[in-house]
């Protein structure tokens, strides 16, 4: 596959993407590196994987990280009960070595993301999502899988992947990751998008609203982004729901009223909703004759 | 970008340079932006450095020397000439201006000794600066031929101190990140250079940066090991997913012992801005201590109501209201308080954090009351907001940087490290 396919693959999903992006991404697919996507929550990194699975046309395997996160949950696990009960049912009538043998097989085994992901068929997209949420433990133990594409199991030995996973980690930066871990990705950064991308994304999602007001839903939201006193910036996802629940409640105009009434889609805490009331006071003391530079909606 | 061979070429080349940038390059990397320069070609420049980007850098740190490497590495021929030609010509700029600087500052026929580097920045002042420390020196030059000892060493002292503020002028100004990434700019920015509406974005780095220690030391004890006893409970009600045989023991964690902070923040004008971010910095790091105490002081000693430091303007009202605002510094009056306190606020479990520029009166009497609040605490950590390079130059730093730990912390960048240092 080349760059412009990719392109046009993503077109397909209806992916507002720029060259930037689909360079990186056509990097790592090329080199068959992971690719560790760093940015602040709700700028779309985790977007970026499933539109990658759909452009591949491969399954998206997904692993949510989260403290104490370990091999049981991520890679494999022994299925106890049942080889208890295989116990009790073979007690006396099998040569015990061949039982013992029998119980560390296939049938036994529980596989986990990881593992479905490297013993796939088909190749397909992995996503470690929220890296950064896991422990130090779980990311050195990652290395043997991103490196080499195989893991290792005691009782069974080392499984090598049948078809290369195009692997996607996310990570909010909420603790820095380890030099190992990125040194074996491809890296990219994602920030919110411009007015011009937001406003993109709003048509591609939510054909059905109005132009008129994506355009003043996409403007709001740069400016609450760009505004200091904020301190949750408003997601695109945000962005979509709010277009989407004014769209519903049959607004048709973003005013200074209807932005204050629905802004809990956007603004998730009190702090913010100050200072959001704060901006709109200033913007009306303000006496220079309606002048352009002022939002009004 | 025509000949792809070439440019192979200078790829390897161009990694060796990352390498001086303090990129940890590998011969893998080199050879990846190999295999994908040939497949994506040569047409592109903004696609190349993407490209290039992708599989060099490997942080947002790592992107911005990227590109500035990238740039001044990959450029026309032409405009490579004209660097370097006016390169050329700065340098022989340069190498006047400093003879001319070594004429002019002469004291009795002979050179003031400044250094290289202070030639230089001598050099490259604003030539109104230059004339009013030459003002200065020809004010003086009658008593330095009466008393050339004394008053030479005066004249030299002034030069130096006035060449080391416009170094640190011109190492703030240089540091250039501010608008690539204003961020990243904001993080290697000196804490004091701040302006009131980057403080709101200061604050929420802040809260990002503590919460990563947070979560680097809750990560910490989660692996920190167990204790040795037996958790019963938990073990038989795991063991009841595998019949009731247990199959894995589970014991009971160590007990987090978190440390007592006693914090004595400096209040006096200059340290104002200061002390309120690094209040702020090391509060939220709830994972760090069980229980704070908050001191200020100037001339005298006031303990810190712990509402006042929810927000800047609390603060700083609240610093006025207790009327040790705009004082000069004592710190040993301070200390000798801070010691004398019944019930006792330091002991053995206490770490006692100074936040303090060092400048001080009567210097002696707080080398004394240091010595005995390190002798009455468990450790004294010493948070300095003058640069580490300029510590040399500045005695009262030297004279307690060797009686306690000193970590400098001018940005957040270095008050964070300074932060992780508590921890340990």
């Amino acid at each position: 596959m080349n760059l412009d396919e990719l392109k046009k693959k993503m077109d397909e999903a209806h992916y507002i993407y720029d060259d930037t992006l689909a360079t990186v991404l056509f990097v790592a697919l090329q080199l068959g590196r992971p690719l560790l996507i760093e940015g602040a929550a709700g700028v779309g990194k985790t977007e970026i994987a499933k539109v990658m699975a759909s452009s591949l046309d491969r399954e998206l395997v997904r692993l949510q990280c989260y403290e104490g996160l370990d091999e049981s949950k991520a890679l494999y696990e022994w299925n106890y009960q049942k080889q208890l009960l295989s116990i009790q049912v073979n007690m006396g009538s099998r040569d015990s070595d061949e039982l013992t043998k029998s119980l560390f097989s296939d049938d036994y085994l529980l596989e986990r993301p990881l593992l479905k992901s490297i013993r796939s068929e088909k190749p397909v997209v992995l996503l470690i999502d929220e890296i950064d949420k896991a422990d130090e433990e779980f990311e050195a133990f990652l290395l043997e899988l991103l490196s080499e594409m195989q893991v290792s199991i005691p009782e069974i030995g080392t499984i090598q992947a049948k078809t290369l996973p195009f692997v996607v980690l996310t990570s909010n930066r909420a603790r820095p990751l380890s030099e190992a871990l990125r040194r074996r990705c491809a890296y990219l950064y994602i920030e919110y998008p411009d007015m011009e991308k937001e406003l993109a994304i709003l048509r591609a999602k939510l054909p059905h609203v109005d132009d008129r007001l994506c355009a003043q839903v996409a403007l709001a939201v740069q400016k609450l982004r760009s505004n200091e006193s904020i301190l949750k910036k408003p997601s695109i996802a945000e962005t979509l729901d709010w277009a989407a629940a004014l769209d519903a409640l049959g607004i048709r105009e973003l005013t200074p009223d209807a932005l204050r009434q629905t802004a809990g889609f956007v603004l998730k805490n009190s702090e913010d909703f100050a200072a959001l009331e704060q901006t709109q006071a200033e913007e009306h003391t303000c006496h220079c004759g309606g002048c352009e530079g002022h939002s009004h909606g | 970008m025509d000949e792809p061979t070439v440019y192979l070429e200078k790829l390897s080349c161009f990694s060796r340079m990352l390498r001086l940038e303090g990129l940890p390059v590998s011969p893998k990397e080199t050879a990846d932006a190999a295999q994908i320069l040939t497949h994506l070609g040569f047409q592109s420049r903004e696609r190349v450095k993407t490209a290039l980007r992708t599989v060099f850098a490997k942080s947002r740190e790592e992107q911005l020397a990227f590109d500035r490497t990238f740039d001044s590495f990959f450029i026309p021929e032409e405009a490579m000439r004209q660097q370097a030609k006016q390169q050329q010509e700065r340098e022989m700029q340069m190498a006047q201006a400093r003879r001319e600087a070594e004429q002019n500052l002469q004291v009795n026929g002979q050179s003031l000794g400044l250094n290289q580097s202070q030639l230089d920045t001598y050099a490259s002042m604003p030539e109104e600066q230059r004339q009013r420390l030459r003002n200065f020196m020809d004010r003086y030059r009658d008593s330095a031929e009466r008393n050339p000892d004394l008053y030479g060493n005066f004249i030299h002292s002034v030069f130096a101190k006035t060449l080391l503020e416009q170094q640190m002028r011109m190492e703030d100004a240089a540091l250039g990140c501010a608008a690539v990434d204003p961020e990243l700019g904001l993080l290697y920015r000196d804490i004091s250079q701040f302006k009131d509406t980057e403080i709101p974005k200061a604050i929420s780095i802040i809260q990002t940066v503590s919460r990563q220690i947070n979560g680097e030391l809750t990560a910490r004890r989660a692996r920190g090991g167990h204790s040795g006893k037996l958790d019963f409970r938990r073990t038989i009600r795991r063991g009841l997913e595998t019949g009731g045989s247990f199959y894995r023991l589970h014991y009971r964690k160590k007990r987090n012992r978190r440390k007592k902070l006693v914090l004595l923040c400096d209040v006096s004008g200059s340290m104002m801005q200061f002390s309120e971010f690094a209040l702020r910095f090391i509060q939220s790091l709830n994972q760090v201590s069980e229980s704070s105490r908050v001191f200020l002081f100037s001339e005298e000693l006031f303990e810190a109501d712990p509402f006042s430091l929810q927000n800047m303007d609390a603060f700083r009202s609240y610093v006025r209201q207790c009327g040790i605002y705009g004082k000069g510094t004592n710190l040993g009056s301070a200390l000798e308080q801070l010691c004398a306190k019944r019930p006792a606020v330091l002991g053995s479990a206490a770490t006692l954090i100074i936040l303090s520029d060092t400048k001080t009166v009567d210097q002696n009497r707080a080398v004394a009351a240091l010595m005995e609040a390190k002798r009455q605490s468990g450790r004294v950590l010493w948070l300095n907001p003058i640069p580490e390079s300029h510590w040399q130059h500045i005695r009262s730093v030297q004279t307690f940087s060797s009686l306690c730990a000193m970590a400098s912390c001018n940005t957040l960048q270095s008050l964070a490290a300074a932060c992780r240092r508590i921890t340990l």
